[in-house]
């Protein structure tokens, strides 16, 4: 096996034998089961806790897009948050600890160790997305009667691509940025410039930035067209993967 | 037979801002041999071994290492290298047995080989049987570790970063004792700061002060370069007097006395003394109870090289 193969084989084995098995998943699989129960009795629970305040105001009935919604919100905020947080030390983890010397003085480039990484967690990512989603289809099925998948899992793959454009991110940021909460705020922070970015609607229509609006529209049902933001955003995520191989080989550790 | 070099160095130099941890080392490293790399805390040790590693780049200059550039060689230099940092790092939720096997997959080890150099290791590293995860291991478990990673390879060249700095005495007899075992067929090249280490198992040995190499070559030349010989003696009376009597004579450069009372001379011609300071003794007419020569040890070297500007 090569030293590529073998480091990513560490990084998935890391995964299954620490806190890495349990948080993202945890925060995806709480979303994924609570998701769909709040859609469905969101009516019969604010109704019962305020009917005297609604007057005139009827909620309507849910649907099954009502779930589809809940679970892209999720993913779009608390889990994009805690996937920024988690990944601000990918690579600057292994600096600190020493580890990454170790693993650098034997046949592995850094190259291959800032790919291997991206690789793998981005890889995990999307396994923890679509069962997560599978999770959400079949919660929806259960409790509305009705789950076409069509809306659900366009929005949800979508987001994937929004996900990995952050691991990317992450990537590079870990790289420049020695303090894992040095970088997460870098990754907030672009996250919030994206978010404002998107709100130009010729930039979002042709560039990474309308990922972040698409997945809820997706899910609602609407007709959007999701080409240039995600050719853009699968080739920027490359790009920055890129760049943080290349800054890596030339830093000194 | 034609010798080649492990590491040669060329003007190296490695500034950090206005500070220059390394400046312009040269320095040569026979294959086969074991290098003493000696300098007090803060000399460069460290920086020196993070470029010949590939870790740090230099500011100018060169490393070739078992004849490649490292600036350029990659995976080629680094197969052929087991290296040993000051304060290894692990990933803590492993055991030894999977540090040694993913170490050994890095460098394309595997099967039978793999299973076999891995439970030799772990019994050279005293971690056979241990199951508990490396975070629970005491720095001495967790540096005998490292050593055994570093020879997962079957290294032709073996840096070791102050590799004794964290064992007991009989972990570090037991390091030394392997370092020895590796003569001829291993180059190893080990810094550190305890002179009693290389004086120990080295053949060849460089003293870094300041980024510099202040002295570099074969221990024994090395003493026989900057030591300078002594004899120490002791009477059993009128010590002042005898002392006074050798200091006329031409082959003494220096007459000391130390605080028990012994008279150090020190001397450029060890046998004229032998001979004529116990002609000395009669003629005060008082006795000898001590005559010791010989040359100084690396200790002294090193003294004289650095310890002077001691910071």
């Amino acid at each position: 096996m090569s030293g590529f193969a073998v480091f990513a084989g560490k990084e998935a084995r890391e995964i299954r034998r620490t806190w890495r098995l349990f948080v993202l998943p945890g925060i995806l699989a709480f979303f994924a089961v609570t998701g769909p129960l709040t859609a469905r009795y969101t009516k019969e629970i604010v109704g019962a806790l305020a009917s005297d305040q609604l007057g005139q105001f009827q909620i309507p009935d849910p649907t099954y897009l009502d779930s589809y919604a809940q679970w892209v919100k999720n993913l779009s905020q608390i889990a994009l948050f805690a996937l920024i947080i988690i990944y601000g030390g990918i690579v600057s983890a292994e600096r600190r600890s020493g580890t990454a010397v170790l693993v650098l003085t034997k046949p592995v480039s850094r190259t291959a160790f800032v790919i291997a990484k991206a690789t793998v967690h981005s890889a995990f990512l999307a396994v923890v997305v679509l069962i997560g989603t599978l999770v959400t289809w079949g919660l929806t099925a259960a409790l509305f009667g009705t789950a076409p998948g069509a809306e659900l899992w366009s929005s949800a793959l979508v987001w994937l691509v929004y996900g990995v454009l952050f691991v990317a991110l992450m990537t590079l940021l870990s790289v420049l940025i020695r303090s894992s909460a040095g970088a997460a705020g870098a990754g907030l922070g672009m996250f919030a410039l994206v978010s404002i970015a998107s709100l130009w609607r010729p930039f979002a229509e042709y560039s990474p930035a309308g990922l972040t609006s698409l997945p809820t529209s997706l899910a609602a049902g609407k007709d959007a067209a999701v080409l240039w933001p995600v050719l853009t955003g699968v080739l920027l995520a490359l790009a920055l993967v890129w760049a943080a191989a290349s800054v890596f080989r030339r830093q000194d550790l | 037979m034609t010798i080649t070099a492990a590491i040669r160095t060329t003007a190296l130099t490695k500034a950090y801002g206005q500070k220059r941890a390394l400046d312009a080392v040269d320095l040569t490293v026979d294959e086969g041999s074991i290098f003493g790399f000696l300098g007090p805390n803060g000399a460069g040790k460290t920086t020196m071994l993070r470029l010949i590693t590939g870790l740090a780049r230099p500011t100018s200059g060169s490393v070739h290492v078992l004849g490649h550039d490292v600036a350029t060689a990659g995976n080629a230099v680094r197969a052929d290298l087991g290296f040993l940092p000051d304060v290894p790092g692990f990933y803590d939720w492993m055991t030894a047995d999977d540090f040694l096997r993913f170490a050994g997959g890095l460098f394309g080890i595997g099967g039978a080989v793999l299973d076999e150099r891995v439970a030799m290791l772990l019994d050279l590293a005293g971690l056979a049987g241990v199951r508990t995860a490396i975070g629970g291991y005491s720095r001495g478990m967790k540096q005998r570790l490292g050593v055994a990673q570093a020879l997962v390879n079957a290294p032709r060249l073996l840096l070791l970063d102050e590799p004794t700095s964290a064992l007991d005495p009989m972990g570090r007899k037991e390091l030394l004792d392997m370092i020895a075992s590796l003569r001829g067929r291993t180059t190893v090249f080990f810094s550190t700061h305890i002179l009693g280490d290389v004086e120990r198992v080295c053949d060849s040995v460089a003293i870094l002060d300041r980024g510099r190499v202040v002295a570099h070559g074969p221990i024994g030349e090395l003493k026989a370069r900057y030591g300078v010989q002594k004899v120490v003696l002791e009477v059993t009376g009128a010590a002042d007097e005898v002392a006074a009597r050798i200091a006329t004579r031409p082959w003494a450069t220096e007459v000391t006395r130390e605080s028990g009372g012994a008279i150090v001379v020190t001397v450029t011609d060890v046998d004229a003394a032998r001979r004529e300071i116990p002609a000395m003794v009669v003629a005060q007419g008082t006795g000898m109870s001590r005559l010791d020569a010989g040359e100084m040890g690396l200790e002294e070297v090193f003294v004289e090289l650095v310890g002077g500007e001691q910071r």
